[in-house]
């Protein structure tokens, strides 16, 4: 068949040009590699998360879409590198960043950001780089070499120069923002944690495990590279594209466990590529004719050939089956009368002993077998694999906790939809509730009732604020509460089932967010053990023995633990063992002044604190005028019986 | 200390054909008041006897003024448990009472004694005193038989025993007509004071063999208001059966219902057990949160039933549905508003309702449901205060025509078929700029 004929040449032209090119192909893939690793070990050794937080960039749906508006730039910009100028090129972005920038604009958020801010310009900057190489091309063609050379070295200087001081007149007028502090944090792994702690806090944008990697891609994180290989070797326009997405997604997915999500696809695409080419390799046999062809047919048309040209490959096919008709035999006849090229020939070819089979550099049947059945099953148990993650991990919602029991039976923990439909159904229609961020749209939408803070909150100050009503003690948090016009508080407690991604876990991040903006009246230092700061695992040790007083006297602490000194969960342990954090807790104890339980859900994972009214928590103060003195004849009983 | 309720002990009996008949009297009336769950249960046995000389075909019931809102449902049966009608009337210069006809089956004649049973459901006449109590109190009720010993205090209006769990008032003698004594009694009720304070059900009949029932319901416990917190942990140690807030409660659905659902805006409802009986299926429900005083809830359940138990046709080729108007929620329920609509079928007319009791019939709307473009008509009903006697059958006849069922289907195919037109004209249009390299060499 025709494809196995160029094939051949395309390698053997490789062959011919060994040397260089493929040493180039080895530095290049190396240094890709070494980037990508040495980002995963900076981060992990750091461990703390290193961060892009896209939020700000929302065209319609995901932030996400800077790295799709800096990518592109990017491949056109290597392809120019790479000397592929062309017009095709040159139409197609120049119509893409036009288009792109007046329909991203429509959208109310965007507005004029495109072009107002540094992390759009590397488009723009391309976009004029394009029609300055197109000008350049045009001039070409009319002028001396010569001429040409000073042109373009003049030119281009002039130019880059004139385009450079624009760029920073602009930012200083203000006219363009410069880099934000999220773009730092990409770079920079500590950068969000000291900076902006409020992006370091969500668990989206802690960096990714290795455990992660393998658990979502499994086999392809091996595969992968084999796929950026072929790739590579025959490198074309579009495969700049795949080259220069992989290489930035992995940088990316390791900085940060969300951007997984741009990875996969690239990942998907590559190991693709590199189990066709495998298998290409070794199912061209008599035995296995069949799933060879089948696999040619579906892997190798489309990646020798370029998609454009695909109708002159449907046409030339036929002929070239006909002509060379090499590796026909009964039985891949047989499959390919699914094709309707074959079908028409299936008749007239000849039967022919195969000069594949001859010409393969000595590969055994038994290697073949083996390898074959290798690889089928690690697709198999990535299928399964696939399977087993999607329903497991992905599949549930977060929302309803499912647990099993010893004999398998299934057991439902409902709390956060009892609790915010408690709130929907038993509280006044306007009332405010104060819960950490997290929880914002759960409440909006369940409990359809005003928070303070939601996941989409802005103002950093206001989260901050949040955090330092929950870290402060009662009282001060009554003055901050009266202020926002607090009813109900909504804490989120794991102890009783072990759910650890509750509010005492979470609590750090809240007093670091509040130090941020009130470093005067809460400090980390206050609530760490030993004047150590407080990391979750120092919490999680060194809870029960020498627990700092301003965390025993925090809201937070207060409201989670509130009667639970006295649960017993069960007979082993004694009453008030915090199943999640292991230990007994620190103060088991106390009252609360200024707010009252309201709602407790059946597993204690939801606990709704009503905020009393001032009269309620303690005898109204009454102004001095008003008071009225009782009548002085009066003697108490204790009085007249000591007379 | 104890707040009183007013409950008349004494209805006065009369006939009259518009005024009051002095020659029927009450010979004896034994009145046995049932206060163990939320509604009052009254059932008084009267013996009628006619003194006058001419025989009486029917007599008259007044209700006592301040109880009139409350009562929920009322009916007479004669000595041989025969149900009799009843009809309001107004009596001259008796204007500000309630009185009410009821027809005997058999004139009495004069000197002769008949025995009628007047049975009446009381709504919201018991109020809890106090009317808010906190989680570990226990819920008192004022009013008139009993469910626990634990009588607070009663009207001592002599003569009067107290025995267990029952008060014996009486006997008493002659009582002059429209006389009236107030009873209070205080005592403990943990029974559920669970009302439906809306239900909104709906039947939709499909002649292709279902009928799907859909009630939305609100329910609030109306008894004493919770004060204070809510503890999770006391009310976890609190193991007690006696606790008034409400956990659970029983649903009866008939024994054909299937494809249950119990859900609500937040989504499925993941605490609720269906158990089949032989005469009925018995839907054990959990509301997300337990019912303290005061407090709300709201679900959906619905469910759906094989049509050719309910849908019949009769001689004259008319369809008739015979469904509940009403059904059951929970034991004992009071439902304070019912809203019953009923999605007939796609192209009915000559429609007859023919409700058990008064119901009020609102304006009847169209609806519109999949691949309807002719409207499905809806008929809807209304009614307030009600209690298990109501769960009664109505009756709907329309005509149909059969030839309707296939409306859909063959819209659907005319859809998919002038689609189908559309790809084939497109595809044989040519809107090229320019010819392909492939068609020129051709």
């Amino acid at each position: 068949m025709v494809q196995a004929g160029s094939k051949k040449s395309s390698v053997s032209k490789i062959n011919s040009k060994t040397g260089i090119s493929s040493l180039i192909i080895f530095v290049v893939l190396l240094l890709a590699w070494i980037a990508g690793f040495s980002s995963r070990l900076f981060a992990v050794i750091r461990f703390e998360s290193i961060i892009h937080e896209f939020d700000p960039w929302y065209v319609s749906a995901w932030g996400g879409y800077v790295f799709i508006i800096n990518l592109i730039p990017l491949h056109v910009f290597v392809l120019l590198l790479m000397g592929r100028f062309s017009n095709r090129l040159f139409t197609s972005y120049t119509t893409f960043y036009i288009l792109g920038l007046i329909c991203s604009m429509q959208i109310p958020f965007v507005g004029f950001q495109p072009i107002r801010t540094s992390e759009h310009m590397a488009a723009s900057g391309v976009f004029a780089l394009m029609f300055a190489v197109g000008i350049l091309k045009y001039l070409q063609g009319m002028m001396s070499k010569s001429e040409f050379k000073s042109l373009v070295i003049f030119g281009g200087l002039i130019s880059a120069g004139v385009v450079f001081l624009t760029v920073v007149a602009l930012t200083y007028a203000g006219y363009v923002a410069p880099w934000s502090g999220r773009f730092y944090s990409l770079w920079d792994t500590g950068y969000a944690k000291i900076h902006i702690p409020i992006i370091a806090s969500v668990s989206e944008h802690q960096p990714t495990t290795w455990f992660s990697f393998f658990f979502d891609l499994h086999v392809l994180v091996a595969t992968f590279p084999a796929g950026l290989w072929y790739v590579i070797k025959n490198i074309n326009d579009e495969r700049v594209f795949v080259v220069l997405y992989a290489l930035s997604a992995v940088y990316f997915a390791g900085v940060m466990v969300r951007l997984m999500l741009t990875l996969t696809p690239v990942v998907c695409i590559l190991s693709g590529i590199a189990f066709s080419g495998l298998l290409e390799l070794f199912l061209r046999e008599d035995d296995n004719v069949r799933s060879e062809e089948s696999e040619e047919e579906e892997h190798t048309t489309p990646s020798k050939r370029l998609y454009d040209k695909l109708p002159k490959e449907a046409k030339t096919k036929p002929k070239g089956g006909k002509s060379v008709g090499n590796v026909k035999t009964p039985t891949s006849q047989a499959f390919l009368n699914w094709n309707f090229f074959s079908h028409l020939k299936a008749g007239r070819v000849p039967k022919m002993k195969h000069e594949q089979s001859k010409e393969s550099d000595g590969i055994g049947p038994n290697i073949r077998s083996i390898v074959t059945v290798v690889i089928l099953l690690l697709l198999m148990l990535f299928a399964v694999h696939c399977t087993w993650v999607t329903s497991n991990a992905y599949s549930s919602p977060s929302i309803v906790l499912a647990s099993y029991g010893s004999d398998g039976s299934r057991q439902i923990l409902d709390d956060f939809r009892e609790a915010y439909f408690w709130l929907s159904q038993n509280t006044a229609d306007d009332a405010r509730i104060m819960s950490w961020w997290d929880y914002g749209y759960q409440i909006a939408g369940m409990a359809n009732r005003t928070t303070l803070v939601d996941n989409n909150t802005w103002n950093n100050s206001h989260i901050a604020l949040v955090g330092k009503a929950m870290s402060s003690n009662e009282s001060a948090a009554y003055d901050i509460m009266t202020a926002l016009d607090v009813d109900y508080v909504l804490v989120i407690f794991g102890g009783v089932i072990g759910y650890s991604g509750d509010d005492i876990n979470k609590f750090l991040w809240m007093v670091r967010i509040a130090e941020g903006e009130h470093p005067k009246d809460i400090r980390v230092i206050d609530f760490s053990y030993r004047k150590v700061i407080i990391s979750q695992n120092t919490v999680n040790s060194v809870w029960t023995k020498k627990v700092p007083p301003t965390l025993l006297n925090s809201l937070m602490y207060k409201l989670s633990y509130y009667r639970f000194g006295e649960l017993k969960l069960d007979y082993r342990t004694p009453a008030g063992f915090d199943r999640t954090r292991n230990t007994v807790i620190g103060n088991k104890d106390f009252h609360l002044t200024y707010l009252e339980e309201a709602y407790t859900t059946e597993h204690w994972l939801v606990r709704v604190y009503r905020v009393k009214k001032p009269d309620e928590f303690n005898r109204p103060r009454i102004p001095v005028a008003n008071r009225v003195v009782k009548s002085p004849n009066f003697i108490s009983k204790k009085v007249s019986t000591q007379k | 200390m104890y707040k009183i309720l007013a409950l008349l002990l004494c209805l006065t009996y009369v006939t009259a054909l518009e005024k009051v008949n002095n020659q029927l009297i009450n010979k004896n009336v034994e009145r046995s008041i049932d206060l163990t769950t939320q509604l009052v249960k009254i059932t008084s046995t009267i013996t009628l006897e006619n003194t006058g000389r001419e025989s009486v075909r029917n007599f008259l019931l007044v209700l006592e003024p301040n109880t009139v809102g409350n009562v929920s449902y009322s009916n007479v049966k004669d000595s041989l448990k025969d149900d009799l009608k009843i009809v309001r009337i107004e009596v001259d210069n008796q204007k500000d009472k309630t009185f009410y006809n009821v027809l005997l089956k058999q004139p009495l004649d004069a000197g002769r004694v008949t025995t009628v049973v007047l049975e009446e459901v009381l709504t919201k006449s018991l109020i809890p005193f106090p009317s808010s109590i906190t989680q570990k109190e226990k819920q008192l009720k004022t009013e008139v038989s009993l469910s626990s010993r634990t009588v607070e205090n009663y009207t001592k209006l002599k003569p009067v025993v107290q025995s267990d769990s029952t008060i014996t008032y009486g006997p008493y003698g002659t009582i002059q007509p429209f006389t009236q004594d107030e009873m209070i009694i205080h005592y403990e009720n943990n029974a559920p004071f669970l009302t439906v304070t809306r239900l909104e059900r709906s039947i939709e009949i499909s002649h292709w063999g279902n009928i799907a029932v859909e009630e939305n319901i609100q329910i609030r416990h109306t008894g004493a208001k919770l004060k204070g917190p809510f503890s999770r942990y006391d009310y976890q140690r609190d193991t007690g059966t006696a606790h008034h807030s409400i956990k659970s409660y029983r649903t009866i659905l008939p024994a054909s219902a299937h494809s249950v659902y119990y859900r609500d805006s937040n989504g499925n409802i993941s605490t609720s057990t269906v158990r089949p009986r032989k005469e009925w299926i018995e839907l054990e429900l959990r509301p997300r949160f337990p019912l303290f005083g005061g407090w709300q809830s709201s679900y959906t359940l619905g469910y759906s039933v094989p049509s050719y138990q309910y849908l019949f046709k009769n001689p004259s080729g008319e369809y008739v549905l015979n469904m509940r108007i009403i059904d059951h929620v929970f034991d004992d329920m009071h439902v304070e508003e019912l809203e019953t609509a009923i999605v007939l079928p796609v192209g009915v007319s000559d429609i007859k309702l023919n409700t058990p009791y008064e119901v009020e019939r609102l304006g009847d709307e169209i609806t519109y449901k999949y691949l309807d473009n002719i409207g499905r008509t809806v008929i809807k009903l209304r009614k307030t205060n009600l209690v298990e006697q109501h769960i009664q059958d109505l009756e709907i006849t329309y005509n149909w025509k059969p030839h309707l069922l296939l409306h859909e289907p063959i819209l659907l195919s005319i859809a998919l078929f002038l689609s189908f037109v559309c790809v084939i004209i497109y595809v044989r249009l040519d809107f090229s700029l320019s010819k392909s390299e492939h068609s020129k060499k051709e």
